[in-house]
């Protein structure tokens, strides 16, 4: 039994998974009861694959859940999970029936709402026809063919008259690009969800939606600042839960506050997020994500890391989450770090490494990277072991500057007199075929390189004289 | 005799306060009477030129080259063209020549055109005189004639190849060092009124029509960069070899056109911004076209990774590109400077700690850095130390070695920028001053050479009669003041 796991999770981390060895403070029944839709079962299998000790139950789970809806792939995915992790278990039998059933009945829904869609499209009832593409989309999105059921949702646009109609296509077509992790094309399509002409209720129902799907789009493609800034935007956590089958309002509060605590500076956390009256909603089903926030604003950078060190796991089997984890973690450290030494001028290694660096470990490493990359202004002294920042000098700063800009002055002047010299005196170098000619193919220009005679120092190596 | 000697003397005025027309006058017929001798009686030049020198004793007053430079150019071209003359002992004549190469009189010689120029190809082509002795005659030459050396000639061509090819560099750098800005054969140069004026800018009398250069080729120009690009590599002044070869990458093109000297130097370039820098900056230099930066991309890609390499701590990746690409470097003729830059990349590594620590110990040194040409550590401290000490002493690394008192070496970094005092900082900005100054001079000019142009001028009386005929016919300006002359307000107001 032990043996399988091991197996499969060696098998797990060839692909280039990830493995979560400790045991998450999450409770997997609590937690996937937040969530409705296709993406319980998304959620279920990425645990299943990277927790170690919830494996088994996650994986159960997954195939119970595949098997509630008409996805026969997935079904297939979890099994082919759990014959290696659990091969004991009831649930690594393949339910052949059910897989020819499911098959089959899609297969007869499609043909069926194919048809029917015909017969509308026959009647020119715009409105049948967009229930039609819906119908068809949705379940086609059900069985798992996101494709297909993608191009139904396009159909959709053409006969969509009210804003909620269009706001309806939107979100059929973003749930695709979701599943798909298709970041620019929700970020092209996320101000459709909200046409300029709408009420101030309307707008306080799909902000919710409309920034959570930003937020999520701007932390695939890694921008955390913009996605944080969404996050904090979200708006009423009673709407934003109608939307669980993307994030439920615990995750928001989690990304929000994470996301900003890479990216904010001190002040703007306070503002932005410990004040804010309708963030704070979100900050309290999540407390350890405030408290924090909140330590990092009060200056205990220690605690602050600890706090979220202990919730790491947790963040690892976050299905958005996961692959920005160590990015998120390190961006937060190296900001404690900056921070904690602003009001020094000179600081012990041996105190720097009490507060940051793990028992037995050296901090040095970490802060040469960071010196290196340019986050932290300071250098390192081995001998008496201390760190020492670098005081800005502005006087020399604009002393150097001032000499820079009048040398940078007379060397353009000049290099510009010489070229209107050149131009004057017809000695540009002139492309051999004029424009039109292009033969040179996809290497442009290559065939228009005149062979000068330069025989005279084509043999002359500079080893000649050095 | 006499009468040959009195035309000889007749010029320059003894009065040294005449003007430049009375001067140009006298300049010209003087230049009329001696060509007229020398297509007549050229062999009694020849014949005479022993006593005109001052070599046999002489009741005549004698022909100073620096004073009748004119007359003695006469002369000294009679005895080398169309072969050395036989009448006098040719150590003789090559002695007058490089006398009066180091001393002529600039003002006075630019009437002298084509003689000139045919005695400067002479020796530039290096077959009168030892090239040493060459290239020193024909720099002074040049920079008597053009005291700005802002003009390219084609006796600066002459002298920067055969400066290289004989590795006499030293005597060719006062040329080789200033920047040039005028080229010949520029279109709406009209010809000065006087020659002789010392106010005049370069172009103006040396030209084709002054005799005093031939026109140029692009690739000519393009050489005399590159060329001195190479001079400047050869002494290990990489900064000033780095802006030569920029002249050649940024030399201005049409059309999608590109330059093989061109492409040459860009490699060059990517080596010596190594040497200079440590680094080579991924942009290319402002004012390059975006045809030729395509260009270079493809020909000179193993350039651009082996730079990229250099700029890392992995050694290995650098002495594997060095490697791999070592028929390359043959072949372009750049292997001496590959060998300098992989010398120096240990010591660039040691500069690059003095971002990351400000006391380090030699030990440390040595474990972090590593030597190109081995791909290891070095072998002891020692080695380290001396490395150190080399980079102090050349002003590549500001820091100083002390020791602790258990013993233990370290390098304490200094500050790499200077704080200059208000004094110091004056005294900069006075000479930067100085060279604007200088530069005002050439922008004149140019803004002259290019104000006066025929199209300059179409255009400025076609947009004066534009702004003109627009006011005019604009309606509702002159609606406007109208309304001002009557003015409505007012009279409402008085109501």
């Amino acid at each position: 039994m032990a043996s399988d796991l091991l197996s499969f999770f060696t098998a797990m981390e060839n692909q280039g998974g990830v493995i979560v060895k400790d045991m998450p403070k999450l409770d997997l029944e609590l937690y996937i009861s937040n969530y409705k839709g296709r993406t319980r079962f998304d959620r279920l299998l990425l645990i299943g694959q990277c927790s170690v000790p919830l494996c088994l139950d996650a994986l159960k789970a997954a195939v119970i859940e595949a098997k509630k809806g008409k996805d026969v792939q997935r079904y297939r995915d979890a099994w082919e999970c759990i014959r290696f992790a659990g091969p004991d278990e009831p649930e690594a039998q393949l339910d052949d029936a059910w897989v020819n059933n499911t098959g089959r009945s899609n297969r007869t829904l499609t043909h069926q709402l194919e048809t029917e869609l015909k017969g509308y499209k026959n009647n020119l009832v715009k409105e049948s026809i967009r229930i039609g593409h819906r119908d068809l989309g949705e379940h086609l999105e059900a069985t798992g063919n996101l494709n297909a059921s993608a191009d139904a949702y396009v159909k959709m646009r053409p006969d969509a008259s009210t804003i909620s109609h269009i706001i309806d296509v939107g979100k059929h077509m973003i749930s695709i690009m979701l599943q798909k992790g298709d970041w620019t094309g929700i970020l092209a399509n996320v101000n459709k969800l909200m046409p300029p002409n709408m009420t101030a209720d309307e707008i306080t129902a799909e902000q919710p939606y409309q920034k959570m799907v930003a937020g999520l789009a701007y932390l695939g493609s890694e921008k955390y600042a913009e996605a944080a800034k969404c996050f904090l935007e979200t708006g009423d956590p009673v709407f934003c839960q109608r939307y669980n089958d993307v994030a439920s309002s615990n995750d928001v509060a989690t990304y929000g506050g994470l996301l900003a605590l890479a990216s904010m500076e001190r002040a703007e956390l306070q503002s932005k997020v410990l004040d804010n009256s309708s963030f704070r909603n979100y900050l309290e089903l999540e407390p350890q994500i405030r408290k924090a926030v909140s330590m990092f604003v009060n200056c205990r950078y220690s605690a602050c890391l600890e706090i979220l060190e202990r919730y790491r796991s947790d963040y690892l089997l976050d299905i958005y989450l996961q692959k920005h984890v160590s990015k998120i973690f390190s961006l937060i450290r190296k900001k404690c770090i900056v921070q904690y030494l602003i009001p020094f001028s000179c600081v012990t290694l041996d105190s720097m490494n009490a507060v940051f660096a793990k028992p037995d470990e050296n901090l040095e490493a970490e802060l040469i990277s960071m010196m290196k990359s340019g986050v932290l202004k300071a250098r390192i002294n081995t001998i008496d072991k201390v760190l020492v920042m670098v005081s800005s000098e502005p006087r020399v700063v604009m002393q150097a500057k001032a000499l820079k800009t009048v040398k940078d002055y007379e060397e353009e002047a000049l290099e510009r007199i010489r070229r209107m010299s050149l131009a004057a005196a017809d000695l540009e170098i002139k492309g051999s075929n004029r424009k039109g000619a292009g033969g040179a193919g996809s290497l442009p220009g290559l065939g228009e390189i005149l062979l000068d005679d330069i025989t005279s120092e084509s043999n002359l190596g500079i080893e000649s004289t050095s | 005799m006499d009468q040959h000697a009195s035309t000889l003397l007749a010029f320059p005025p003894q009065d040294d306060s005449v003007d430049n027309e009375t001067y140009h006058k006298a300049a010209v017929a003087h230049v009329q009477r001696i060509s007229k001798m020398i297509k007549e009686r050229s062999r009694d030049l020849v014949v005479f030129s022993a006593e005109l020198f001052n070599v046999l004793p002489s009741r005549n007053p004698v022909v100073d080259p620096a004073v009748n430079s004119l007359s003695y150019l006469a002369i000294l071209h009679a005895l080398l063209f169309p072969s050395l003359a036989a009448k006098l002992p040719q150590d003789l004549i090559l002695q007058k020549l490089v006398t009066f190469m180091m001393v002529f009189d600039g003002r006075q010689c630019r009437y002298g055109g084509p003689p000139l120029l045919e005695i400067m190809d002479a020796v530039g082509s290096g077959r009168l005189l030892p090239p040493s002795v060459a290239v020193e005659c024909l720099a002074s030459a040049i920079l008597k004639l053009d005291p700005s050396g802002t003009i390219l000639t084609s006796s600066h061509i002459l002298l920067t190849k055969l400066a290289y090819d004989t590795d006499n560099i030293q005597p060719a750098l006062p040329v080789i060092e200033k920047d040039i800005v005028y080229y010949p054969g520029m279109a709406n140069h009209q010809d000065a009124p006087y020659l002789c004026d010392l106010e005049l800018p370069p172009p103006l009398y040396i030209s084709k029509t002054s005799g005093l250069t031939t026109s140029l080729k692009s690739s000519m120009v393009l050489e005399y960069d590159l060329v001195g690009g190479m001079m400047y590599c050869a002494r290990r002044e990489w900064w000033k070899a780095r802006k030569a070869f920029e002249r050649v990458i940024t030399f201005p093109t049409k059309d999608g056109g590109c330059s093989k000297i061109m492409v040459e130097a860009f490699k060059k370039w990517i080596l010596v911004s190594l040497l200079a820098d440590g680094r080579h900056s991924n942009t290319p230099p402002p004012h390059t076209s975006e045809s030729t930066v395509k260009i270079f991309g493809i020909l000179a890609r193993s350039y651009v990774s082996f730079a990229t390499a250099f700029a890392t701590d992995d050694v290995e990746q650098l002495k594997l590109e060095a490697h791999n690409n070592a028929q390359l470097w043959m072949e372009d003729g750049n292997v001496g400077l590959v060998e300098e830059v992989m010398a120096s990349y240990q010591k660039w590594r040691v500069l690059s700690l003095q971002d990351i620590y400000t006391k380090i110990s030699i030990a440390e040194i040595r474990q972090q850095t590593k030597s190109a040409e081995t791909g290891a550590v070095l072998n002891k401290d020692e080695d380290v130390e001396a490395l150190i000490h080399n980079m102090i002493i050349a002003g590549m690394l500001k820091g100083v070695i002390e020791k602790n008192d258990d013993g233990t070496k370290f390098l304490l970094f200094l500050s790499p920028t200077t704080h200059l005092s208000e004094r110091e900082l004056a005294k900069e900005i006075q000479g930067y001053a100085a060279k604007l100054r200088e530069i005002k001079k050439i922008f004149t000019a140019t803004s002259q050479r290019l104000g006066t142009s025929k199209e300059y001028i179409k255009w400025v009386v076609k947009e004066s009669k534009r702004d003109k005929s627009s006011e005019a016919q604009d309606p509702t300006l002159a609606f406007d003041t109208q309304i001002d002359d009557e003015d409505l307000m007012g009279g409402a107001q008085d109501q």
